[in-house]
């Protein structure tokens, strides 16, 4: 899909700054509440000028990062006189839509949003980040975890826009009444609390599961996952395995062992994921184990179940202001597990408050092509883009996918002011800073060739689900596949990339 | 035994049609709900069931962040179907009515060989043709333009177009030709001035897959175009989101099916007359 | 005068070649390159971390023989194209015996039974998909009316495989209609008469007359019905993404996969050639089989 957006005859600009003392510009008919100060404010921008310049853009399909991204070319057209062209993809097509015109050298787009996993893929292909834009306001804030999937060998090459992590999203009308809680209790001889491991959350979802909890007469259900295979699932897995394999003490590598390049996909703490994974599906919605991230977030969001976990559209979707169950959820982290497999030991460690390992899955992330010959404009555009002012306005509305990236989005004040209620402004808030905080991150496996893992991956996965292969055997294939992967990438290649990772999550970065 | 064949018949006749309707009732009822109908289970009659929201369609006409407009991509598609189709049309008329009237012979090549050259070009994965297809338009400075993609689908819709009109003049009397020519015509003549206009029932089916292929390959379309062309297909996907909107697909699958129902009507007009294949026969 | 003897045969060579060439040749300037280019590629390894043409042998080729995935996916395209062909012929057939003679309100239903065909399979598709939604789509909700319970559309391996079909009978259905009726409506007189005259009934009758009357429209529509249904891939890709497991993964979507999701752009090139010759000599077996089955019934 094509945008074109030139500059229209600013009589409205003119009119509005009459208004107003000359010095402080009114840009509310932006839609933003005020400009605010910053490098990239707009401002700023209006005072440059891009006329008679094109600037081609690709992002994601409308509305999700898509619509963000129109909006402020609009914007960004308007303040600066330049042509700016969006085209809007859909998600499992993007990766070669940008790839090609890149292998082939052909310089197709100047700015494109994608996924920060691709970073080992793309990073040949991608213009850094110059210092002026490293030092802008903007960037000084941005939380260190999201900085560091931005950075590439030390060299900042992506323009961080967005955050995202995994956490869980449970109804607090259930968890919280007690005549349920009373009921749970003399059922099943626990006490109802949000649960703290796989396991817990594999109990309480098959408790809850095909039964009318909200009595709207339609039955309701224990847990919405991200099970389709080629949709996102990948990341669904990791969150659930990780606690078991990511273990507290042993460092060097969560997927591979940086030393040999080993995969540990099939060791026990997977396949302890795994087999919770597939335990789970009892729990899911009809149709759930076919569910993309589309489904869950409407099923989650729409009231149906009870809980979830995956990125934030779900948790906003259930908040905006015209949702049947707004305020009628919590958000926490992600269920731990209190036996964690060492792979140095090998053996199962036992741990009393369970092991927590926060998953920084990816989330979306901009950069500007190397081929780019509008660099500059490019980086002006990503820079105003996720200006303070944008940034604040993007994060409230749910479609845009724009969620916390900087420390000043942590901030509970903000999204009360939202109209969110106490408790669902305040976990949401704390779940996201103190997964920033954890000394206990997994990150995703981002190196090239990483679409090769994570689909042979899900292929195994999505075997072992649907019952045709054991969950020790569909690893054990997975592992094989990814050692045939690594060896046709090249070890060294491999290590290189995957060292970037490491760093992150042994916390050395 | 009549009446129980005619009961089957209908019976048969009312549920297929049951079957072909379903879903554009239900994308048409699907494409006036919002997030929240959706979310509330399957249901079907608007204002009783659920609030309609015009949101769906709107969305296809808006400019700017909130849609997408749909006019100048129709535009852009309708332009390279048409002009492949056509191309396609007159290269595969000719290269057909050549199979059928002449001997052709290269080595161990025959005609049956030909033709099969031709209609195997429609076997190979479209996926693998999208890289040196690629490299091809970029060297002829093609990408992105309706010329580059015209190029590229006359390759597909060629192979169709000569099959259709091969198993058509298969079907009139070579005492046709012959007559055309007595009366003084050359061979090309002939074609042109007989057998052309008796020809019009299977022009009409074979432009009719053109058109139907052409307009809705959605593969090409997008992996050759970047932003200064875009085909319908492509544009529509643009609203597939990982949250998809039920109802502006819904409303556009409505939208898009329209102009090729137009050329069901036209089709249909043909075979009901009886002239549709071998005509003359 | 014969024709011949008037024009001469240089007229008649030249305006042969006047036929036949500019399409052919159009079609191998088009075809040539991209065919060439992929048979070159599939000896490179060209992947996600590097574009160039180096040559590595035959090993995308052994690769591809030991590829078990893409062989169950083979077997599983042959079992899906040709179950939804065969019904897609039955029932074009059905329906185009029904409204052959239908007269009122045939024009009507001809052009509906038409309508599918025309639609784009990326966006149908989407719109089955919320057909099938097992919760919130209104498949299981009128069998529920009728009292069944809920059926796992998209979530069984049988399910899935269903869902598929019904797409791609839905679809294509009328493409074996049109051509089929395109065929009775042209059928001649006298063998009907003939039968008519034998005394012989409806049954008969299209056994003897229609059927065989039908043989070469039938297997040209076979074949290219078995042709564009192996290739495809929208309709699983939306529905299903292959899923549940590998269960409804078809050699293009494998291919796909490979090729541009992974980017292993040497060796998906390897796996479409193979592809590539595995369809055309099966075809061409299926082609020969089926003439001499159908048209060896009328001699």
């Amino acid at each position: 899909m094509k945008y074109r957006f030139t500059t229209s005859a600013s009589a409205l600009a003119i009119v509005a700054s009459s208004a107003v003392p000359v010095s402080a510009q009114d840009y509310t008919r932006f839609g933003i509440e005020q400009d605010l100060p910053g490098t990239c404010s707009y401002e700023a921008t209006d005072a440059k000028d891009y006329s008679g310049r094109t600037l081609n853009i690709i992002t994601h399909a409308i509305p999700v990062i898509g619509e963000p991204t129109a909006l402020h070319a609009e914007q960004f057209a308007e303040l600066t006189g330049a042509e700016v062209n969006v085209v809007h993809v859909p998600f499992g097509d993007l990766f070669q839509r940008i790839m090609i015109p890149f292998q082939s050298g052909q310089n197709a787009y100047d700015v494109m949003f994608y996924p920060s996993l691709w970073i080992g893929d793309f990073s040949r292909f991608l213009a850094p980040v110059p210092e002026a834009y490293v030092n802008s306001t903007g960037m000084m804030d941005v939380t260190p975890s999201f900085t560091g999937v931005a950075t590439w060998n030390g060299e900042m090459i992506q323009y961080p826009m967005d955050g995202d992590r995994h956490y869980l999203k449970f109804r607090t009308d259930v968890f919280e009444n007690a005549d349920v809680q009373a009921k749970y209790l003399a059922d099943t001889g626990n006490q109802l609390t949000v649960p703290a491991t796989w396991e817990e959350y594999n109990q309480v979802a098959a408790y809850f599961n095909a039964s009318d909890w909200d009595g709207d007469g339609e039955l309701n259900y224990g847990s919405a996952e991200v099970a389709k295979r080629d949709d996102l699932m990948f990341s669904a897995f990791i969150s659930r395995a990780a606690p078991y394999a990511k273990h507290p003490d042993v460092q060097g590598g969560f997927f591979f062992d940086l030393e040999t390049m080993e995969p540990l996909i099939n060791t026990p703490g997977f396949v302890r994921g795994l087999e919770l994974f597939i335990e789970a599906q009892a729990s899911f919605p009809p149709g759930g184990t076919n569910f993309g991230l589309g489904d869950e977030i409407f099923s989650f969001g729409g009231g149906q179940t009870l809980m979830s976990y995956s990125w934030d559209d779900a948790y906003i979707q259930a908040n905006q202001e015209d949702s049947r169950i707004r305020n009628m959820v919590a958000a926490a982290p992600l269920p731990g597990a209190s036996e964690v497999w060492n792979r140095e030991t090998g053996e199962w460690d036992t741990f009393e408050t369970p092991n927590r390992a926060p998953y920084m899955t990816w989330g979306w992330s901009s950069a500007v092509s190397s081929m780019s010959e509008e660099q500059e404009m490019g980086f002006d555009f990503l820079c105003f883009f996720s200006n303070e002012a944008n940034a604040e306005h993007d994060m409230q509305i749910g479609r845009f996918g724009v969620n916390p990236y900087r420390n000043s989005h942590f901030d509970v004040d903000y999204w009360k002011g939202q109209g969110w209620a106490d408790k669902t402004a305040l976990t949401y808030v704390t779940t996201l800073s103190e997964m920033e905080e954890s000394q206990n991150r997994v990150f995703d496996l981002r190196v090239p060739g990483v679409s090769q893992f994570m689909s042979s991956m899900a292929n195994g996965v999505a075997e072992a689900m649907a019952g045709q292969k054991t969950a020790q055997d569909a690893l054990d294939d997975v592992a094989k596949e990814w050692a045939e992967i690594a060896d046709r990438i090249g070890k060294d290649r491999l290590r290189d990339a995957y060292s970037n990772v490491v760093t992150l999550e042994d916390n050395e970065g | 035994m009549n009446k129980f064949y005619h009961i089957l018949k209908t019976l048969f006749l009312f549920s297929w049609s049951l079957f072909v309707v379903f879903p554009f009732l239900w994308a048409l009822t699907t494409s006036f709900k919002d997030a929240n109908a959706i979310t509330s289970g399957a249901t079907y009659i608007p204002w009783v069931d659920y609030e309609p929201s015009t949101q769906g369609w709107t969305s296809l006409f808006t400019t700017g962040s909130q849609g997408i407009n749909i006019v100048g991509p129709f535009i852009d598609s309708a332009a390279v179907t048409l002009i492949a189709s056509l191309v396609s049309l007159l290269l595969g008329t000719l290269a057909a009515y050549g199979l059928s009237r002449f001997e052709y012979r290269l080595g161990f090549v025959k005609n049956a060989d030909i033709t099969f050259f031709f209609i195997s070009q429609r076997i190979m994965p479209p996926i693998v043709l999208a890289i040196p297809f690629f490299l091809m338009l970029k060297e002829l400075g093609a990408l992105d333009t309706i010329f580059g993609l015209v190029l590229v689908y006359v390759a597909l819709l060629l192979p169709i177009a000569v099959w259709v009109m091969t198993d058509f003049f298969a079907g009139i009397p070579k005492e046709l030709d012959e007559m055309a020519m007595t009366d003084g015509c050359s061979p090309i003549g002939a074609f042109f001035r007989v057998i052309l206009p008796n020809s019009v029932p299977g022009l009409v089916v074979a432009g009719m897959f053109c058109l139907i292929f052409g307009w809705n390959d959605f593969f090409f379309a997008f992996t050759l175009t970047f932003t200064e062309t875009q085909l319908l297909p492509v544009s529509i996907v643009s609203l597939n989101s990982s949250v998809t909107p039920w109802w502006s697909l819904s409303a556009f699958a409505l939208i898009s099916v329209a102009p090729l129902a137009c050329v069901a009507v036209i089709v249909e007009r043909y075979m009901s007359r009886g002239t549709m294949s071998g005509a003359i026969r | 005068m014969t024709p011949t003897s008037t024009f001469g045969v240089n007229t008649m060579l030249s305006s042969k070649h006047f036929f036949l060439l500019p399409a052919l040749l159009t079609l191998i300037a088009i075809i040539v390159f991209p065919l060439l280019f992929t048979i070159r590629v599939s000896f490179s390894s060209w992947d996600v971390f590097q574009s160039g043409l180096d040559y590595i042998g035959g090993k995308n080729y052994g690769r591809v023989l030991e590829d078990e995935r893409f062989w169950q996916s083979l077997g599983r395209l042959s079992l899906l194209s040709s179950i939804s062909v065969c019904l897609q012929y039955t029932l074009g057939f059905a329906l185009a015996l029904a409204v052959w003679k239908q007269v009122r309100g045939g024009r009507v239903l001809r052009v509906l039974f038409l309508i599918p065909m025309m639609t784009t399979p990326v966006v149908m598709s989407v719109i089955w998909r919320t057909v099938f939604h097992e919760s919130l789509g209104p498949a299981n909700d009128i069998l529920g009316m009728f009292g069944f319970g809920a059926v796992p559309w998209l979530s069984s391996a049988t399910g899935a495989f269903i869902s598929v079909l019904i797409v791609e009978v839905w679809q294509w259905t009328p493409f074996m209609f049109l051509l089929l009726l395109a065929g009775l409506v042209s059928l001649p007189r006298e063998p009907y008469l003939a039968a008519a005259i034998d005394g012989a009934g409806t049954l008969r009758t299209f056994w003897q007359v229609t059927f065989p009357l039908m043989a070469p429209i039938t297997i040209g529509a076979l074949i290219i019905r078995l042709i564009e249904a192996s290739k495809i891939m929208d309709t699983v890709y939306v529905l299903t993404s292959g899923g549940p497991g590998t269960a409804t993964e078809t050699s293009s979507y494998y291919i796909y996969i490979r090729g541009l999701r992974d980017f292993q752009i040497g060796y998906s090139a390897a796996l479409s050639l193979v592809y590539l010759v595995i369809m055309i000599v099966s075809l061409t077996v299926i082609a020969k089989l089926l003439l001499r089955l159908l048209v060896g019934k009328v001699g």
